[in-house]
């Protein structure tokens, strides 16, 4: 609020003390008041008016400054109706009331789905839970009688396992903090149990794969290997008909270690590769080729962010794409493997 | 090696048996749970599978009570994926901790770790196979017959591995291409027929001959 909106505010006001002023002035000069008198009488009463109206912009403002102060303080703004300063006059008291009955009612409405919103993600996450006991038994069934239906349906299992998995990290992805152990992970491990694990739906399709990774890194096992997996199955899909390879290496630099996954599929369109991380975004690859959920890559964004590991792609449209996951290295752990080398490994 | 699966999805359970004595481990499933820990130390197992929701009890509370008496490796097989159930597991004395749904070769092969390091010096295991004299030496890498020697890369001693551990037996290509791919070797129907060529000249240069046959349609045999 500045003077001038103040004085715009109440320009009737000051309006009506100088239709005042000026009849008054009428008034006592037609009663043949000396000229000199009548000035004083109106210089006290414009010397009156401004100090109130001063007094009254000065009062508001400070109010309204703590308000807005609180506002920009708080981060659940809607709470502002809890904390607003003492109220100057009637009018604001009044607003102050109805305010907070109408905040009472929106924090209402927000516990309310909140609490919604927490049901049905356990829900969700009891439900995938449920559904791994079948799953396993599927797949321990086509384990003990192989052959050529039961490679295929282990392959189909397979790859529903993957779907219920991103259901499930999708409803955790919020609270990963609740849920990951870093550990000391090797990249060649982690990538080749990844590989092993979508197995049939690569042999299948007829993918080899090359895995030279030498690095480890500080991170959570479970969570890289669903991001991995998301990049796999991603390779899978988009693959060019003949000699598809997927190759993994790690490279590493001062303060990072750099895990890349390169294939040689159809690659993705310039102008579409700046929003294959976004939520819901299938670009025409996932339109043309397959049906595809549009939240693979965004997962791997957000888990990734969440982790602490930068994630990026370069692609070129029929010749391949590749994904770097930069994984930093502490000074802590950095310091560690340099001065007591054989401390992991104890 | 006997090994005790306390699991209450029957599906589960059956073919878990199945699995396991397949992989040639002598296997008991119950089917009642109310006395579980009494069950597993009176039947003195090398290695307990152990699901941690049962009906009335968690498995948490049963290896606890396992742990008081025994020493028992204990592996956690369970549908729920988080970080501080596994890390229970571990407190309670658990020895690893496996989530549904697992992929059974792993599951396998955390078994055959875990019995590894359990007993260190009764049982070692096998680095040299034979077959009709022909010698496979794991551990040198490298295939030897009478007196002579041929090294081979780590793709075809892993495939040469899986043909003499079914000495005799047809091995189909997609289960051989399937079991390389579960040792880090990952590769399609065409390089594995490369490779096999490959082992076929090097065994020849060593005066081995026809050891690996082909049989169409189905896959090798020696």
């Amino acid at each position: 609020m500045t003077v001038r909106e103040f004085v715009k505010d109440r320009i009737f006001l000051l309006m009506l003390h100088l239709c005042c002023m000026l009849l008054l002035a009428g008034f006592l000069h037609a009663t043949g008041y000396s000229a000199e008198y009548t000035f004083l009488i109106l210089i006290c009463w414009a010397l009156i008016a401004i100090v109130s109206l001063g007094f009254s912009c000065y009062r508001k403002r400070k109010y309204f400054r703590q308000m807005e102060k609180l506002l920009l303080r708080v981060d659940q703004r809607y709470l502002l109706g809890e904390l607003m300063p003492e109220p100057v006059s009637l009018e604001d008291s009044i607003y102050r009331d109805m305010i907070r009955v109408s905040n009472k009612s929106a924090i209402e409405k927000i516990r309310g789905i909140e609490e919604e919103k927490r049901e049905y993600r356990e829900f969700i996450e009891g439900w995938v839970h449920e559904i791994k006991a079948p799953l396993t038994g599927i797949s321990l069934i086509c384990e003990n009688h192989r052959g050529e239906e039961t490679r295929r349906i282990a392959a189909l299992n397979q790859r529903m396992e993957a779907l219920v998995e991103l259901v499930l990290y999708y409803a955790r992805s919020d609270e990963v903090y609740k849920d990951y152990m870093i550990r000391k992970v090797s990249l060649q491990e982690v990538v080749s149990g990844v590989l092993a694990r979508n197995k049939y739906d690569l042999i299948q399709n007829q993918v080899t794969a090359e895995v030279r990774c030498e690095e480890f890194v500080y991170t959570d096992e479970k969570w890289i290997s669903f991001i991995l997996s998301q990049l796999v199955i991603n390779s899978v899909k988009y693959r060019k008909e003949n000699g598809a390879c997927i190759r993994f290496y790690t490279e590493k630099q001062d303060r990072s270690v750099c895990l890349v996954t390169e294939d040689n599929g159809i690659g993705i369109k310039g102008e579409e590769l700046s929003r294959i991380f976004e939520k819901g975004f299938t670009g025409s690859n996932g339109r043309k080729k397959e049906r595809s959920t549009g939240m693979g890559l965004y997962l791997c964004r957000v888990l990734c962010g969440k982790l602490g590991i930068s994630i990026s792609a370069k692609s070129k449209e029929g010749e391949g794409t590749q994904v770097r996951l930069e994984f930093p290295v502490g000074d802590y752990y950095a310091r560690e493997e340099s001065e007591i080398p054989n401390l992991t490994n104890l | 090696m006997h090994i005790v699966i306390i699991e209450d999805d029957a599906v589960i359970r059956q073919e878990l048996t199945q699995l396991l004595e397949n992989a040639l481990y002598r296997v008991s499933a119950p089917d009642y749970f109310e006395n579980a820990a009494s069950y597993i130390l009176e039947q003195k197992p090398d290695l307990v599978l152990l699901d941690l929701n049962l009906p009335g009890k968690s498995g948490f509370d049963i290896c606890s009570e396992i742990r008081m008496s025994s020493e028992v490796p204990v592996i956690f097989v369970t549908g729920r994926a988080d970080s501080a159930d596994e890390l229970n597991g571990i407190l309670r004395g658990g020895d690893d901790y496996i989530t549904k749904p697992f992929h059974p070769p792993v599951l396998l092969a955390r078994i055959a770790a875990i019995l590894k390091r359990t007993r260190t010096d009764r049982e070692k295991q096998e680095t040299v196979f034979t077959h009709k004299g022909v010698e496979l030496d794991l551990a040198r890498g490298c295939v030897r017959y009478g007196g002579l020697e041929a090294d081979m890369s780590r793709t075809e001693l892993k495939i040469l591995h899986f043909l003499f551990m079914k000495k005799g037996e047809i091995a189909p290509r997609a289960d051989l291409v399937e079991y390389l791919w579960d040792n880090q070797v990952f590769v399609d129907d065409n390089a594995l027929s490369v490779n096999i060529t490959r082992i076929r000249g090097k065994l020849e240069r060593i005066g081995v001959h026809d050891l690996i046959e082909t049989k169409r349609g189905m896959g090798y045999r020696i």
